[in-house]
């Protein structure tokens, strides 16, 4: 990068973009883990795998197909890439626990012709991957059946019938595995459902606009001739799938000493998606989701809902009447982000990042990005205080002065008085 | 209105004001930004800050909320629409009742509050009041409620028209307060009936009992 195009930040959505974009899985660390995932899948397709006749697709689900992922608080940690393994098979050929099994098999000999140094982990639902240290990122295989007519036929009987008849929504549904249910090791057809698909489906939905437009812009700025449809979704990010990274690190920061009980990822990405209007900004994606995201939690009975959009009878909160715990710690958080990020946006200049917002998102990241964007942060000599004290009172005058002319097209509420 | 409401409303666009119980009251304080209506954000932050509170009663927007300037930044006297208390005389509370539909306590603090600090804000800048200033004590009263009324600020039409909305359903055998002599179902009764939509009694009885107090 020369000097000439170096990022200057002008705005509050500027910094925001910066600090974002720190939290995204690194180019390098995506484009490796794509490669991952793909030699896994090329690996369970190939002509001596026990599961060749099957089909064996892998495919990413989760934040990493959202476009969500937020790097972990340390560099110890690692990124987690979600893939569904998908075999073109029915409940009659295999029991959850023969599934689980027979794909986890043909992961050890992955494991094992790769020369792995760990083995694959199992987990109640998948099958984890750990790559060498310097990889930064482990994948939760989840073994997983097509289930998409069992799943519509479930939605109908619960009266939705529209979702069950929109196959962008429904029509991608996933028998998965639970090594701790008493049906595993049965041929039967009650096993549990997922529908990742469906889910990206709809929260892709609430933003088609946006990510047209960046799409659009992209194609502009790198000078490609490709149209919008031919940009894949992952090269670009909304504002907000830009909010929802922030919003969860923010949650990370918070919550880094009682992980167990922080709002989990998809009820905040749930209840943001709902409130998010197709903002055009950071800034304006924040402010919506901010104020309106707890209005999207249902009440039924006394029991908190926040229902999987692709399947309202799926309780997101399900354990907040368990451990009321979680429930509190969800609004105590919410309250906490709307202050912090209020302090930035409403009550700072943008190069002005309030101390309480640095904490909750990580000072070093944050000192990262204001240096990366704004010359002064790199300077001790040039505190934003002073930039404050040299701003234009002049400035101000003339933004009052728009500011009533705005009120006055808009038409005003009230006059003052003296009431004596 | 709960302290739980309260704090939601504040809690993003005033980030600079708590809000704790006192009492039967919320107690709102700390420094009231100043902002573009409508502005999320704007990269030289906010155009001024105004030291304040504000006491709620929980019937709020019933009870008109008492917004006081602590900072020493207004001088307190009638021309700058503040009482000797500090006590900042911000709108009259039923014209804003009358005419704004939305009456949450973010719409006071984003409505006639940013009006009332822009216009002090302006008013130290220029020495005028950039939307209008209303006469002191009575007057003030008559002129905000013919306005809310729609109609020429005459005391006895105003008090007519009050004491028709009053009544749960206006009175089709009164005379209609245009003036023309007709009884109201045989001339504007249509129109009474949108206005005491829009002015239901009980703020009506509320506008009647404090022009009283004031005629006292």
């Amino acid at each position: 990068m020369t000097k000439h195009d170096r990022k200057i930040a002008r705005t509050h959505d500027d910094v925001f973009e910066e600090i974002a974009e720190a939290l995204d899985v690194p180019p390098s660390k995506f484009k490796e883990a794509i490669e991952r995932y793909e030699s896994l899948g090329t690996w369970l397709d190939r002509d001596e795998s026990t599961l060749s006749a099957y089909n064996p697709g892998i495919s990413p689900q989760g934040s990493f197909l959202l476009g969500t992922v937020t790097r972990p608080l340390t560099d110890t940690e690692e990124f987690d890439v979600d893939l569904v393994c998908l075999l073109k098979a029915s409940k009659t050929e295999f029991t959850q626990k023969s599934l689980k099994a027979a794909v986890g098999h043909e992961i050890a000999l992955y494991v094992r012709a790769h020369k792995m140094a760990k083995p694959a982990e199992e987990g109640r639902r998948c099958w984890t991957l750990h790559y060498a240290d310097g990889a930064q990122f482990h994948m939760d295989t989840l073994p997983a059946l097509p289930d998409e007519q069992r799943y519509q036929a479930m939605l109908k009987r619960y009266g939705y019938t529209d979702l069950a008849n929109d196959l962008a929504l429904s029509g991608q549904a996933i028998a998965i595995t639970d090594n701790t249910l008493p049906q595993y090791d049965e041929v039967t057809d009650d096993w549990p459902q997922s529908n990742p698909m469906g889910y990206a489906a709809w929260f892709r939905s609430r933003m088609t606009v946006q990510l047209a437009e960046r799409k659009r812009a992209f194609t502009k700025a790198q000078l490609v001739t490709a149209s919008v449809d031919e940009i894949p979704d992952y090269k670009v990010r909304t504002p907000l799938q830009r909010a929802i990274q922030l919003l969860k690190r923010h949650r990370d920061c918070i919550f880094v000493d009682d992980g167990a009980h922080k709002p989990i990822s998809i009820i905040i990405t749930t209840l943001s998606a709902h409130a998010y209007n197709e903002e055009l900004t950071i800034s304006a994606a924040l402010h919506s989701i901010l104020t309106r995201m707890d209005q999207y939690i249902e009440y039924r009975g006394d029991v908190a809902w926040v229902a999987n959009p692709v399947n309202p009878a799926e309780n997101f909160a399900d354990n907040w009447a368990e451990e009321p715990r979680k429930r509190q710690n969800f609004y105590d958080w919410l309250e906490q982000a709307r202050h912090d990020f209020g302090l930035y946006l409403r009550a700072s200049r943008f190069d002005a990042v309030p101390q309480e917002l640095i904490d909750s998102l990580g000072a070093e990241l944050v000192d990262r990005a204001l240096k990366a964007i704004i010359p002064a942060a790199a300077s001790p000599l040039a505190a934003p205080a002073i930039v404050k004290a040299a701003s234009n009172n002049d400035d101000d005058v003339r933004r009052a002065e728009a500011a009533i002319d705005e009120r006055r097209s808009a038409g005003t509420q009230s006059k003052p008085w003296a009431k004596s | 209105m709960t302290l739980e409401e309260v704090k939601a409303a504040i809690a993003f666009d005033q980030p600079k004001l708590r809000a704790a119980r006192d009492g039967p009251n919320i107690h709102v304080g700390g420094s009231y930004l100043l902002f573009e209506n409508g502005a999320v954000a704007k990269p030289a932050g906010p155009i001024s800050e105004f030291d304040i509170e504000i006491v709620l009663s929980n019937r709020f927007p019933r009870h008109e909320p008492k917004v006081f300037e602590v900072g020493g930044r207004i001088p307190r006297c009638a021309d700058r629409h503040v009482n000797p208390d500090g006590d900042c005389c911000v709108t009259v509370w039923e014209h804003w009742l009358a005419c704004a539909t939305d009456h949450s306590f973010a719409a006071f603090l984003n409505g006639p509050a940013n009006e009332f600090f822009l216009g002090q804000y302006w008013f130290e800048k220029t020495g005028k009041w950039p939307f209008g200033a209303r006469p002191h004590g009575q007057k003030g009263l008559e002129e905000a409620y013919a306005d809310a009324l729609g109609i020429p600020n005459r005391k006895n039409d105003i008090i007519y028209h009050l004491r028709l909305l009053s009544k749960d359903w206006p009175k089709g055998h009164w005379l209609c307060p245009c003036g023309s002599g007709k009884l109201l179902r045989h001339c504007h009764r249509d129109d009474l009936i949108a206005l005491h939509e829009r002015i239901p009694p009980r703020i009506a009885e509320r506008m009647l009992r404090r022009l009283k107090s004031y005629t006292r």
